[in-house]
């Protein structure tokens, strides 16, 4: 969605006469160090003096990657000071929202995919039947906040080009419409320093981009987002172990395996469950436990469960 | 809508699989032997092969007697010959899925000859060979592949032999399908064991397991779940391999899927043979 007519980074001016200062960030893995390269090479061949400074080295973890580019004629710090961003690019929600503080009051530029990456610790503390409390800010409710923001679903834009990847060109083409360098030499860059095979789908990547912004529509006043769809089942499947005390030879690779740490071994040296509601239901204990004692049930509660709903109890009693 | 979504771990009840009665087993606890028997009874339950058509067939040793333990047609054969019983029993019943279970002394010693003949003959089977270095049932014996400097019965000053890698003996013994997994990746492993067993030709697995109470005693590796962890460690997919410009160690321990090619299955070679020679 796009809330008003783009206004050029920089407040107006000429990007020679001031310092502009783009911040990009997203998830490991999703190619920022490329978009900013891109960025960075292209000022670089403008004649500009560019500077910039990230951090990487997450990509294992889905943890956060951002990257730094300011530019002009010339440049002190590598560092863009909070709220002094004219541009924020971000290549995942949740990480444009951290980094939204950085963005300029009122005049900085909000470019930010709508897809997001739920890494595993945002799973950490859910509790059963709690909606996700992972960025629950909708495109609409930031946009409409800011002075002008892009909300697209680049990498869903990219898929359609035919490689997910290139949903960072996707948005590369985005920000070229906010900064003042030529079409030609934007792609001259793409074609250089993207991959060999990739260069086709970057390129349309970045047209696509392009042509996101010249099409979007202004949006409709915010129609109220709908609450997603809960799962009617969420919160009320229960998950239940059932230990067949007299297979278990208390070998304790479930107890020390259980990431949610409610299993123990009890007096004779076999396991029982702790804290039965932390259980998750992730099946490590039950799968393993090598004295096949341990086998987990997925069930509703009694007054929601149709006959036989009990997912395996029944195999059970047959296979007695 | 109240009906739970179900997943293939959700249908897996492995005592379906089980002979009940024969319960408990006799493993040592955190014997990662039964580790490998759920993957393998997993993966034939995603196939969904019947009971009544499956056949396991095992020899000698703890990985031996896992046969008796599944609830199918078994066979408890002699020491290091479960191939050539398996290569009998398919070519009378090629309708029946043939597994065979056999552990490092059973399979790469005693049954070495077998082994290599039957990865050359690539009759349709399925071979698990689960290694834990040790031929355990028998007390404590070095085995083909219990590593450098491991301290057994028959190795007091640790062992000094260089040890079998299995997988490579198979790849170049011709196998047509050639994997490695430890027990530690129960879900991953049963995905292996599924492909392998839908692979047409003779299939090897090679499963990391450990033997705890006797090896990992013996060589002070810890309780059960160290010893499960300890897998990890020197673990890595050999999609990762060992590239220089990877970051890494050397990797010791290669998993996944070495070996998938297509070669002529023996059973369709004898049957075309038998044809041609009944048509003179």
């Amino acid at each position: 969605m796009r809330i008003q007519e783009p206004n050029r980074a920089g407040s107006g001016s000429s990007p020679t006469e001031t310092v502009v200062s783009v911040l990009m960030v997203g998830v490991g893995g999703q190619g920022i160090l490329m978009v900013s390269k891109v960025l960075a090479t292209l000022c670089q061949a403008a004649g500009l003096e560019v500077k910039q400074s990230e951090v990487h080295g997450m990509a294992k973890r889905g943890g956060a990657v951002f990257s730094h580019v300011r530019f002009g004629a010339k440049v002190h710090s590598p560092l863009i000071p909070e709220g002094e961003a004219d541009v924020l690019l971000a290549l995942e929600w949740a990480e444009g929202l951290r980094w939204l503080h950085y963005l300029r009051p009122e005049k900085g530029v909000f470019i930010s995919d709508v897809r997001r990456i739920v890494p595993p610790f945002a799973c950490r503390d859910r509790g059963r039947g709690v909606a996700p409390r992972y960025a629950r800010s909708t495109p609409a409710e930031i946009i409409g906040r800011l002075g002008t923001g892009y909300a697209l679903d680049a990498t869903g834009i990219a898929r359609d080009l035919g490689n997910e990847r290139a949903a960072n060109t996707v948005l590369l083409g985005v920000l070229s419409t906010a900064l003042d360098f030529p079409e030609e030499a934007w792609l001259e860059v793409i074609t250089r320093l993207v991959p060999p095979k990739t260069v086709d789908v970057n390129r349309a990547a970045f047209l696509a981009g392009r042509a996101w912004v010249e099409n979007a529509v202004l949006p409709e006043p915010a129609p109220e987002p709908a609450p997603p769809a809960a799962d009617p089942l969420l919160g009320r499947i229960v998950n239940r172990l059932e230990i067949t005390r007299e297979w278990c030879k208390g070998c304790d690779i479930c107890v020390k395996f259980c990431p949610e740490r409610c299993l123990a071994l009890d007096a004779e040296q076999i396991v029982v469950p702790t804290d039965p509601e932390a259980c998750t239901g992730c099946r490590l204990c039950e799968w393993l436990c090598p004295d096949f004692a341990i086998r987990l049930h997925k069930e509703l509660p009694a007054e929601a469960a149709p006959a036989g709903a009990d997912v395996g109890a029944d195999a059970v009693g047959a296979a007695r | 809508m109240n009906e739970i979504a179900l997943t293939s771990a959700d249908r897996f009840d492995i005592r379906e699989y089980l002979r009940l009665e024969m319960f408990p087993h006799f493993l040592c606890p955190g014997c990662g032997h039964g580790l490998a028997l759920r993957a393998l009874l997993w993966a034939v339950h995603e196939l969904g092969i019947d009971k009544d058509r499956l056949a396991v067939v095992s020899g000698i040793g703890c990985a031996g007697r896992l046969s008796a333990y599944v609830d199918a047609n078994t066979f408890h054969v002699t020491h290091g010959r479960p191939l050539a019983f398996a290569t009998g029993l398919k070519l009378a019943r090629p309708d029946l899925t043939v597994i065979v279970i056999t552990g490092d002394g059973d399979g790469l010693a005693i049954g070495g000859n077998h082994l290599i003949h039957a990865c050359r003959r690539n009759l349709d089977l399925t071979c698990l060979l689960l290694n834990n270095e040790v031929y355990g049932m028998t007390g404590g014996q070095v085995s083909p592949t219990t590593s450098a400097e491991r301290y057994t019965t028959t190795t007091p000053a640790g062992n000094r032999e260089p040890t079998f890698d299995a997988c490579k003996l198979a790849e170049g013994a011709g196998a047509s399908f050639v994997g490695r997994e430890a027990t530690l990746q129960v879900p991953t492993l049963k995905n292996l064991l599924r492909e392998a067993i839908a692979h047409k030709g003779f299939s090897f697995v090679e499963v990391i397991s450990d033997c705890t109470e006797i090896f990992g005693r013996k060589n002070a590796l810890g309780n059960s779940p160290e010893m499960v962890l300890r897998q990890k460690a020197g673990m890595r997919p050999d999609s990762w391999g060992n590239r220089v410009d990877r970051p890494f160690r050397p990797n010791p321990f290669p998993t996944g899927v070495f070996v998938r090619k297509e070669l002529p299955e023996y059973r369709e070679l004898y049957d075309a043979m038998t044809a041609a020679a009944r048509r003179d």
